[in-house]
């Protein structure tokens, strides 16, 4: 995997310098709160509700132990000894103090790490599929164009104050687990006929409050053309976007406004201007990039060991059922570890969860670790016949539940317990149908089924892809939750649809019970999948289970 | 009455004044000016516009038999002359004064109301400055809604300012951020004027206010097309001052209320030693021109090589369309002096030059307040740029 | 106005630390919301609210939240207010841990 050159290692030192100068000028007034405010953003500082909030970029999820050791130390230094894993490959810290924010950045530099461009008006943290390198599905390896990416937009003079917020996701797999299809450019790598590899790109995909799935803009775009035609579509985005109204200023508004055709001309125009501007240097640093992401040797392994656990203990079966998936290498596994224990906060680590992490990694799985933007951790490379060891250290450590997109893997946003936009909580409503569906012991019998939460209409929980998808909102000052059906993030995507009126903060958790009884009367068998059977019956017997009276007074 | 001339000079009280209510928000600021001695017998100045209904309120609050000068230009808005009426019942103020220009000079100077199309100026000077002039006699202070956000002219503004000697000027909004205005009428549920969802912003006299499209600055509908960006009412040295518009004959030699501004380059901060006029960019003919952030640079292909200097607007720090702007113009062959002017912090300096900005214009507020060193330190902009590795 | 004016109290983060502060009648900084001033008076509160923003050395993002007066000092009314005063539910962490 990538490690930081001397050029990437002096400029996030210079930045946290630059940094520790804002916090000082903010101070002693030299900088406004309006003026102060986008600078901390633009190096991953909120201010939340209770405290500052300091989110740390995973660049396409990728770290190595000593990176995870890192965050483990900072997590125990200037936090609460944990720290939260979010839907777009960071990590937060949920209480640091101002003045400790700049030492946090240098001892992220220290492993070759930063928080630059996590939040903001600018090119986010660009996110990769969780598996890229190791799974059996992919084409190429997309962490070397979103290291390269990275590379390009960190501070990028022309696109630090664009008209809000920019993501951008790569996959390498047709099998999207990235979500390309929800990002303002989405970049999926793909074969043409003549059988060279380029990029279908997309534009324009968002949730939100008003959710977009994105628009081809680019069938096949050669790979050398990769950084200009990003810089063309930013750069049309950065003047065609709108500023007067926050909620109309991303780009899926830009493009639906203006039509991809005229979008995409411009976007052609410009590029065609910015073209020469790229004139080979990126591409021999790609591959100087690419050729650290080799895949590590793995040799083969007697499977031995495997099969008797996997035949003679059920826990460990079922945790091998839920948990792992194919890899590229015959005898390889990747192991995802979930960070939805029941009952616990979706996607929270402690300092010393995180420590047993980065040594399953360093000994286990050539010394990575993924983040997902499903809030699990995974070991990309482990041997099978490792398996059983792994899954024992896990268990001292409360992280061996077997729930890998079962019903309780849920997505959740930290909602109002920690955000100031948020208008409900998420969290304890996770918490609670985790428990609740831990206690019916009926999670595998239901099968796959992704629940999404979020907070707020923004929609960090990506309740729009849900199969399931809960909305909090705020109702003449009561938490009131929306369900929504028959959404997915996958390459398929779909945006899920209203159920109708919500439902109160204790009455959630039996809705959801609802839903899944319903689901589980309809099916045709065991194989067929809650969203499976959503698309074959439609919202009326989940309807007419969810509101009984509504239903009667109609058929009266 | 007004003050006995035996009190202290206007200068020291003004000085005196700013010295006391430093660190104090609008309303101290307010409620002092009503009640201090030092400011003497006072008036707010109203043209109930798009946000003066700010100042109505916190006068309602504080002291609602305040004199509230209107100055009735008879060439006003209907919508305007409506919710004068309205505003002042809802708020309860016992003393609005509607004040109209002189009929005698009227009928001398713009019979048939169409000064405005021969000289914007002269009719500027003749229903509003006059006006006010002679409604402001007996006053030793008024109080003015000028905010500093409102442009380049208005930057360093302070609460009090000495009018030549003779009056004080207050402006308790002078610190307050467009976002400020916006809160406080939303949190007072205030009567908008009907025209601001109408696209008209900043609300003059209707033959010289037009909308404003989204995201120009507030002022650019208030005298589109010419070249007069404050009104004359705002006075130096106690006279009536205003821009006099080329080609009239100008008594002596016409003061402008101008702020110095303040060059910054890699070697720090200069005095500005471009010596000419910004013209808008539909100018064909000039030498150099101002691009506002929304304007497309492609208006400007055809003449690159006879420019020599384009400044491009920022119109507040957020609006990063000149960025973008500034590196297109470098792409499509433009080599001239290329300035980014108005609202860039010391932070951005970096970004300006990267994309192709030669220097940064900004006010001596902004300069006082991130002084040279602040600067100075984004001055190596060569160093740690990833686009420069990339690009090649 | 015939409209009653539900009291307010003035609240914002405080710059250094991020926690949580009310404003109190003696112009100080609590992090109890039962030290806070209760402002009944609209027009005071708007006063309060533009006096406490300009202070903007000590505090960011100052406004008007709903109160009411209760047996021990000012107590919030709004849900989102009530866990400003203790912390968030899934963790003992903030206010409700240093009671």
């Amino acid at each position: 995997m990538y490690s930081y050159t001397e050029f990437d290692e002096a400029f996030v030192r210079e930045r946290v310098a630059q940094f520790r100068a804002q916090v000082e000028r903010r101070i002693d007034g030299s900088l406004t709160e309006d003026e102060f405010k986008p600078l901390r953003l633009m190096n991953g500082l909120y201010l939340q509700l209770h405290a500052y909030m300091l989110r740390v970029a995973v660049p396409y999820g990728t770290l190595n132990s000593r990176q995870m050791n890192q965050l483990a130390y900072i997590a125990e230094t200037w936090d609460k000894g944990y720290g939260h894993f979010t839907t777009r490959q960071n990590i937060q810290y949920n209480w640091p103090l101002l003045k400790d924010v700049p030492d946090m950045l240098d001892a992220l530099a220290d492993v070759g790490m930063h928080a630059i461009q996590t939040s903001g008006n600018t090119i986010r943290n660009v996110t990769a599929d969780h598996f890229a390198g190791a799974a059996a599905d992919e084409i190429e390896d997309p962490r070397p164009y979103a290291e390269l990416l990275r590379q390009w937009s960190t501070d990028h003079p022309e696109f630090q104050f664009l008209p809000r917020k920019f993501k951008i996701a790569v996959t390498g797999a047709p099998n999207d687990r990235a979500v390309v299809k929800a990002h303002d450019i989405g970049l999926e790598i793909v074969k043409n006929d003549a059988g060279e590899t380029g990029f279908r790109v997309l534009v324009g995909g968002g949730l939100g409050r008003t959710p977009m799935i994105g628009k081809v803009i680019r069938d096949f775009l050669p790979k050398d053309d990769l950084l200009p035609y990003c810089e063309a579509i930013v750069s049309v985005y950065n003047l065609l976007g709108r500023r007067d109204n926050k909620y109309k200023a991303r780009i899926k508004i830009t493009v639906h406004e203006n039509g991809l055709d005229e979008f995409k001309a411009q976007v052609e125009d410009r590029f065609a201007l910015l073209r020469g501007q790229f004139g080979g240097a990126d591409q021999q640093l790609l591959a100087e990039i690419k050729a650290q992401f080799a895949r590590p040797d793995l040799p083969a392994r007697d499977l031995s060991g495997f099969t008797t656990a996997y035949d003679n203990d059920p826990v460990f079966r079922a945790w091998v059922d839920t948990n792992v998936a194919e890899h590229a290498v015959d005898g390889y596994a990747l192991l995802t570890i979930s960070l939805k224990a029941h009952g616990e906060t979706p996607g929270d680590a402690t300092a010393e969860q995180m420590r047993e992490m980065a040594a399953l990694a360093a000994e286990y799985s050539s010394d990575e670790l993924r983040i997902s933007h499903e809030q699990n951790v995974i070991l990309p490379h482990v041997a099978k016949s490792d398996l059983p060891a792994i899954h024992a250290r896990l268990q001292q450590h409360g992280l061996a539940t077997a729930n890998i997109g079962l019903i309780s893997d849920i997505i959740a946003c930290p909602g109002m317990d920690y955000c100031a936009l948020a208008t409900a909580r998420s969290i304890p409503v996770a918490q609670q149908i985790a428990t609740r569906f831990d206690e019916l012991k009926m999670e595998h019998d239901i099968g796959p089924l992704k629940i999404k939460i979020s907070g707020c209409i923004n929609a960090c929980g990506h309740h729009h892809v849900g199969h399931i998808g809960i909305l909090g909102l705020d109702r003449a000052g009561v938490e009131n939750y929306q369900i929504t059906l028959g959404g997915d993030g996958t390459e398929d995507a779909a945006i899920g649809t209203r159920t109708g009126p919500g439902f109160a903060y204790d009455q959630i958790v039996p809705a959801i019970e609802t839903l899944v009884e319903t689901y589980l009367d309809e099916r045709e068998s065991p194989d067929e999948t809650f969203l499976d059977t959503y698309k074959r019956v439609g919202m009326a017997p989940f309807k007419a289970a969810l509101y009984p009276a509504e239903e009667k007074s109609r058929a009266a | 009455m007004p003050l006995d001339p035996a009190s202290a000079p206007v200068a020291d009280r003004v000085r005196d004044l700013n010295e006391r209510y430093r660190h104090h928000g609008a309303t101290a600021v307010l409620e002092r000016a009503l009640s201090d001695a030092q400011v003497g017998n006072i008036a707010l100045v109203s043209s109930f516009g798009a946000e003066s209904v700010v100042l109505l309120h916190m006068i309602s609050v504080m002291d609602r038999t305040t004199p509230v000068l209107f100055i009735d230009t008879q060439m006003l808005f209907e919508e305007t002359l409506q919710y004068q009426l309205d505003v002042s019942e809802k708020l309860g103020l016992t003393d609005v004064r509607s004040i109209r220009p002189d009929p005698e000079k009227i009928r001398e100077l713009d019979r048939f109301g169409a000064l405005h199309l021969s000289d914007p100026d002269a009719c500027c000077d003749l229903r509003k400055t006059q006006t006010l002039a002679s409604a402001l006699a007996p006053f030793d202070a008024w109080i003015t809604g000028r905010k500093r956000f409102q442009g380049g002219q208005r930057a360093a503004l302070e609460f009090f300012e000495n009018e030549g000697d003779i009056r004080i000027k207050v402006n308790p909004l002078a610190h307050w951020a467009k976002d400020d205005v916006r809160d406080y009428m939303i949190n007072n549920r205030l009567p908008r004027h009907p025209l601001v969802s109408q696209g008209y912003p900043s609300i003059g006299c209707k033959p010289c206010t037009s909308k404003v499209a989204e995201g120009e600055d507030e002022r650019a509908g208030r005298w589109r097309g010419k070249d007069k960006v404050e009104c004359g009412i705002h006075f130096i040295n106690g006279k009536p001052v205003r821009r006099v518009a080329e080609g009239t004959e100008g008594e002596a030699t016409p003061q402008e209320e101008t702020t110095m501004s303040v060059i910054v380059t890699d070697g720090g901060f200069a005095a500005d030693d471009w010596n000419g006029e910004l013209a808008a960019p539909e100018d064909t003919g000039a030498a150099a021109v101002l691009l506002p952030s929304d304007a497309d640079p492609e208006v400007l292909r055809d003449r690159l090589d006879q420019l020599k200097l384009v400044a491009v607007d920022f119109p507040s720090f957020a609006d990063g369309r000149g960025f973008t702007i500034a590196r297109r113009l470098r792409l499509m062959g433009y080599t001239g002096r290329l300035r980014a002017k108005g609202h860039v912090i010391a932070d951005q300096y970096a970004m300006a030059r990267r994309v192709g900005f030669d220097e940064v214009e900004i006010d001596l507020d902004l300069a006082t307040r991130q002084p040279e060193d602040q600067w100075l330190r984004r001055a190596e902009w060569k160093a740690h740029d990833y686009q420069s590795r990339l690009r090649a | 106005m015939s409209r009653q004016f539900t009291p307010k109290v003035v609240t914002a983060n405080a710059l250094l630390e991020g926690d949580v502060v009310y404003l109190t009648a003696d112009d100080t900084w609590t992090r109890d919301h039962a030290q806070a001033e209760l402002i009944e008076d609209e027009a005071h509160a708007q006063i309060r609210l533009v006096d406490a923003s300009a202070r903007a050395d000590e505090i960011v993002g100052a406004y008007l939240a709903d109160a009411k007066a209760g047996p021990d000092g000012p107590e919030p009314i709004h849900f989102r207010e009530v866990f400003r005063t203790r912390g968030p539910s899934n963790y003992a962490h903030g206010k409700q841990a240093e009671q």
